[in-house]
């Protein structure tokens, strides 16, 4: 038996010194990714959101030169210039980006999948040659790196419809892209948790007060001007279409493609408006009722005639004004012909 | 004023003054009525729109089963010859009963294939009744008008009695010439207009008479005490209820006008009369409608119901708890009552902690937590645009824009501060409550374009408000300074002025009657009213001061002719623009449609065409699929079988018929023939640059279609974000199946395919359909109907199979072939 164990043993060893030499290559390779995907966990560790912020020099270690990967990037190009350019909405987009970051690390800690993607930010200032790298020349701009791309220009861009829905849609590309999940999106609070007790215990500590202040009713609730001008304020908000603003994100104003000097205010057709033109609007319909008040509940106690007469036709003038701007705006607008219905003997 | 004249005098006056008001307010009842009847006029007798043919069908069969009913019980009850009369009667009110109970338990089995659709429990049945009881009266007076008369010409009668509501209310804040001018205004105004048309038999239609009328008895309650408008209050709170969603908005706004007054320190127990009984009453009521059920109290599945129920409790426990305390007051010392109070007030406070920690847990517990998303969508106004497309879809939920308030109230927008203006000088309970009307429909209207229609009285009242008082101040101006006019004299100035300002100035001389009346409603409020002869004394003296003051307030008189003038010529402008709106942008009835070209008047009638077809030439249960704005139009005037309707109660449905057209024509038809459907309608504008198409709701179908089935992708069917559908359009575009559907042959017209909507040339030209045949084409192409092709092919083997039953082995190769040749298409 011991004989014919010997040889056996030998085999074993052979075959483990074989199978050692055989795999030592890939030791090698395997090391120095993993030496790379450590240092990026420990680089995302130390990003608040989770995005690694790269640069030329880092992009070519952990990208182009380090060949082949076991992990794809996602890579946000960014420039700090453009942020206050608010029809690129480069900030949203980069804290929509953050959210999805955030998530998918949360989602993934201490799995697998965890090293195998990572979120990047690029800034154009810093690293201009990343930029022609990838052949990025218009912003908004993301994209993803697979393992297995070579040159960076085949890897895929991010199509505007993708983040269009913002956080939601650049998850769904990314879980196409990768076969990874990233997880509910979860958006933070409004208002924090801290903040929410701050607010129930301040309210709960002056209400005795608020209480004790009405029953001797000398708050502000009890004066009526300020409820009037609560009153005439919601209505101006409104009647200005506000609301509409809001809802539809619209920009106080266009700049004019041709001449970015010249700005647009009014725009033509009616389902749109542009915030400036409402608020324009909504004053001129305000400014008509606030002059007629005021002549007839104020203006007459003013003994002087002089004056009246003068006010009077100053009001008149502007409210004549205002209705007919707002009429020819309208017509303009909606292109509407308003007319009316004469008897046909008449024309 | 007037009671210094002498008495006959007076009473000369208020008669001829009620009588002209009377007579002012008949005209307005036939403004109100003729000027929405150009649909009529200028179309026919039809009912129009998408929802209102479900109103229809509703009112039909209410009708006819109590009509089946009635033929029945007379049978039986013939016999007895003896007391026919009141047989009769005891019959009438058994049959309408049992017409009702009929109505709530039909299943409508017509729509929502293979689902149906419970109606009884799901509709607002106020308009249904309405109507129904109006062709009942009218038939038992022996005037036999068809249901579809009956059912055009609601919406006109009660948009007059709506503008005489609105009179009644107006004239309860600021008296008798703001209610006259509120009244016409309302009679005309456009927003009121584009929804009771005749021929627009809808829900709003009867809805908002019985919102005014609601807000009039509440203020009329408020300013007298009196139990008995409380309970009329209540019971119409229940006709609203029955009417419209709307309802919710009243049970909001008393609660918060109650908090505000109680806040504002001006609590009496007219308040509490107006308020506690009508929540209490006005619940119960309210619960015995089957749409609402105990929503009123409890779900969360309603527009703000988690502040409607806090609300409601809070303000409830408050009231009582205020009237605690008021009520105290009067019977303990000072001292006492301070001890009285803080017990009452911190007793008051737990429970209603308690009270809102209860109602929090419940409503956290519901799995919305206590939001829909029509509320949210108010609350939050981003809300239902960004994860609902189904809400956001729809363009009445779109919030408007600045010309859409010129087009609903015109130049009513710019009197309205000057209306909010007056209402505080000085503020009355029903002046702050009218203020608070106005202040919250114009931020909801500011959200959703359809809140429009609650806006527009508001906006009526308060423009009638600022109208009324400008005159009074003009007219006043030019009547105490006329040269030649001592100002003494109440007489003859006015006959120097023309036709129109006569009204007015009648307006004021009303107007002015009631300032006396509105004094008197002032001194009222004082909590302590126990010398009235006292107070009366207080009045006379009150209301000489008024007149000298009056007198001293005048206006110079040339600025006051010119401003009147002015705003003459501003009611004119509102006038005209009114009539057009009615004439012009809201008369035309949506099914039938008309156009202007150099060659002379179009009439397109392809919607009734198609329809027609399809009752003449399909099998009575054959199923139609189309998008969900054809249903109820299909099921009324086709009476064939739909899968989606206006009702959109089922997204998942809803959802599934999208994903249908917006799938390839093999897995579309797949869909379709899992759900029966036969027949495959589509809507195509291209020919005639009808722009409402399918082609232009497509983006809606698969967002909505996407919503439920991902496998669906909105940036599919853009082509860099751009919705087009020529040659550039993504393929999933071009092979959709209602891209197909539509422009199938459409090459044919005039070898280009040219769409006229689009102003494009179509992308794909030429195509075969594999798995629909086009069965019809209205004259103007506006709607194409496609047969879903049968499996010809298993059938055929089916037959083979039967017939060769005695040969057992070529039965097997020929099921063989034909399961190989399962899909005989691909």
């Amino acid at each position: 038996m011991s004989i014919s164990v010997k040889p056996s043993v030998h085999l074993l060893l052979l075959l483990f010194t074989i199978l050692c030499s055989s795999l030592t290559p890939f030791k090698a390779f395997s090391e120095s990714d993993s030496d790379r995907v450590a240092e990026l966990l420990n680089l995302q560790s130390r990003s608040k959101s989770g995005v690694i912020h790269l640069d030329d020099h880092s992009l070519n270690r952990f990208l182009t030169s380090g060949k082949p990967r076991s992990y794809s990037l996602l890579i946000f190009f960014d420039a700090a210039h453009l942020h206050d350019k608010h029809e690129l909405h480069l900030k949203e987009i980069r804290s929509e980006f953050d959210l999805v970051a955030s998530t998918f690390i949360s989602h993934n800690k201490n799995t697998p999948s965890q090293s195998k993607l990572f979120f990047c930010d690029l800034e154009f200032k810093e690293s201009q040659s990343s930029f022609a790298l990838f052949a990025v020349n218009t912003l908004p701009h993301i994209r993803h790196v697979d393992p297995q791309i070579e040159n960076p220009k085949d890897s895929a861009r991010m199509d505007q419809s993708d983040f269009a829905r913002l956080a939601e849609s650049m998850a769904e590309f990314v879980e196409s892209k990768t076969k990874l999940t990233v997880g509910p999106i979860e958006r933070p609070p409004v208002v924090s948790k801290n903040q929410l007790g701050f607010a129930v215990v301040a309210l709960l500590l002056s209400t005795p007060f608020l209480v004790k202040k009405l029953l001797d009713g000398d708050t502000l609730f009890l004066d009526s001007k300020v409820w009037l001008g609560l009153s005439v304020f919601v209505y101006f908000f409104s009647v200005s279409g506000a609301m509409h603003n809001i809802i539809r994100k619209m920009p106080m104003f266009l700049a004019d493609r041709n001449d970015p000097s010249k700005f647009t205010f009014f725009y033509q057709g009616s389902g749109m408006q542009l915030g400036a033109e409402g608020f324009a609007v909504g004053f001129l319909y305000t400014i008509v009722g606030l002059l007629l008040a005021f002549v007839t509940q104020i203006l007459v106690r003013v003994r002087n005639v002089t004056v009246q007469r003068l006010v009077m036709i100053f009001a008149l003038f502007v409210s004549f004004w205002a209705v007919k701007k707002v009429v020819y705006l309208d017509n303009w607008k909606t292109g509407y012909g308003i007319h009316g219905f004469w008897p046909s003997s008449w024309k | 004023m007037a009671t210094l004249e002498n008495g006959k005098g007076t009473t000369l006056r208020y008669a001829v003054g009620n009588m002209l008001s009377i007579f002012i307010l008949l005209l307005i009842g036939v403004l109100a009525f003729s000027i929405r009847l150009f649909s009529v006029i200028k179309y026919e007798s039809v009912i129009h729109e998408f929802d209102p043919y479900f109103n229809y069908r509703v009112t039909q069969i209410l009708i006819v089963s109590s009509a089946i009913n009635h033929i029945l019980k007379s049978l039986n009850y013939d016999l007895s010859k003896h007391y026919r009369g009141l047989v009769a009667y005891l019959l009438f009110q058994f049959l309408t009963k049992n017409g009702i109970y009929d109505f709530w338990n039909w299943f409508d089995d017509r729509t929502w294939y293979p689902l149906g659709r419970v109606i009884g429990g799901t509709v607002y049945p106020g308009l249904t009744l309405t109507a129904g009881s109006l062709w009942r009266i009218l038939n038992s007076l022996n005037i036999p008008l068809s249901v579809e008369t009956v059912c055009v010409f609601t919406a006109p009668i009660f948009s007059a009695n709506a503008a005489w509501a609105t009179y009644l209310l107006t004239k309860e804040v600021k008296g008798t010439g703001a209610g006259l001018m509120a009244a016409a205004l309302l009679a005309m105004v456009p927003s009121y207009i584009s929804r009771s048309v005749a021929g627009s038999y809808d829900n709003e239609a009867v809805a908002i008479f019985a919102l005014i009328f609601t807000f009039y008895l509440y203020i009329k309650t408020l300013n007298t005490g009196s139990l008995f408008y409380a309970t009329l209050n209540a019971l119409s709170y229940f006709y609203m209820v029955c009417s419209w969603g709307g309802y919710t908005f009243i049970i909001n706004l008393i609660p918060m006008h109650v908090l505000l007054c109680i806040v504002t320190g001006r609590y009496s127990s007219r308040l509490y009369i107006a308020y506690a009984p009508l929540v209490v009453l006005g619940t119960l009521l309210a619960s015995l409608v089957p749409v609402v059920g105990f929503n009123a109290v409890m779900t969360s599945e309603h527009f703000a119901s988690f502040l409607l129920m806090v609300l409601h409790m809070q303000v409830f426990i408050i009231i009582h708890v205020v009237a605690l305390v008021y009520y105290i007051k009067g019977i303990l010392s000072p001292k006492m009552f301070k001890v009285a109070v803080t017990l009452v007030v911190s007793v008051g406070m737990v429970v209603c902690c308690a009270v809102i920690a209860v109602l929090a847990a419940l409503v956290a517990s519901s799995p919305t937590k206590g939001w829909s998303g029509r509320s949210l969508s108010l609350l939050d106004p981003t809300y239902a645009s960004k994860y609902i497309p189904i809400i956001a879809s729809v363009s009445e939920h779109q919030p408007p824009t600045w010309p859409s308030y010129f087009m609903d109230i015109n130049v009513l927008a710019f009197l309205v501060p000057a209306g909010i203006i007056a209402c505080f000088l000085p503020l009355s309970d029903a002046s702050s409550f009218v203020v608070l009307y106005i202040v919250t429909s114009v931020y909801f209207s500011g959200v959703m374009v359809r809140l429009m229609l609650v806006f527009a009285p508001a906006a009526c009242i308060l423009s009638g408000i600022a109208l009324s008082e400008a005159f009074d101040v003009f007219t006043r101006s030019i009547k105490f300074q006329l040269p030649g006019v001592s100002g003494v004299s109440h007489s003859g100035a006015e006959d120097t002025t023309t036709g129109d300002v006569v009204i007015q100035n009648d307006i004021v001389k009303a107007d002015k009657h009631s300032s006396t009346y509105k004094k008197e409603d002032a001194l009222k409020e004082r909590p302590s009213k126990k010398n009235r002869k006292k107070e009366r004394e207080h009045l006379e003296k009150a209301s000489i001061k008024t007149q000298i003051e009056k007198r001293l307030l005048v206006l110079p008189l040339e600025a006051s002719v010119i401003s009147i003038l002015l705003l003459v010529l501003l009611g004119a402008f509102y006038v005209v623009h009114c009539v057009w709106a009615a004439a012009e942008a809201y008369s035309a009835p949506s099914i039938v449609l008309t156009s202007y070209s150099h060659d002379g008047l179009h009439v397109f009638d392809d919607f009734r065409e198609a329809y027609a077809w399809l009752r003449h030439n399909t099998e009575v249960d054959d199923k139609v699929a189309s998008w969900w704005d054809y249903g109820y139009q299909t099921t009324a005037m086709a009476n064939r079988t739909v899968i989606v309707d206006n009702n959109t109660w089922n997204n998942t449905h809803i959802a599934t018929v999208g994903t249908a057209m917006s799938s390839p024509e093999k897995a579309a038809w797949e869909i379709f023939n899992s759900l029966d459907v036969k027949y495959v309608l589509v809507v195509f504008g291209g020919l005639v640059g009808y722009s409402s198409d399918d082609i232009n709701k497509f983006l809606w179908m698969v967002r909505i279609g996407g919503g439920v089935f991902p496998h669906i992708k909105e940036p599919d069917y853009l082509r860099d974000g751009q919705y087009r559908i020529d040659s550039e359009a993504t393929s999933t575009m071009l092979n959709s199946l209602m891209y197909k559907l539509s422009y199938y042959r459409f090459v044919e017209v005039d070898g280009k395919g040219f769409d006229r909507v689009r102003r494009t040339e179509i992308g794909k030209k030429y195509f075969k359909l594999t798995h629909f045949e086009e069965v019809f084409t209205t004259h103007h192409w506006m709607v194409r109907i496609y047969k879903l092709k049968s499996m010809k092919n298993r059938i055929r083997g089916k037959t083979k199979k039967s017939k060769s039953s005695s040969k057992a082995t070529t039965t097997a190769s020929s099921k063989r072939g034909g399961r190989r040749k399962k899909n005989p298409w691909y």
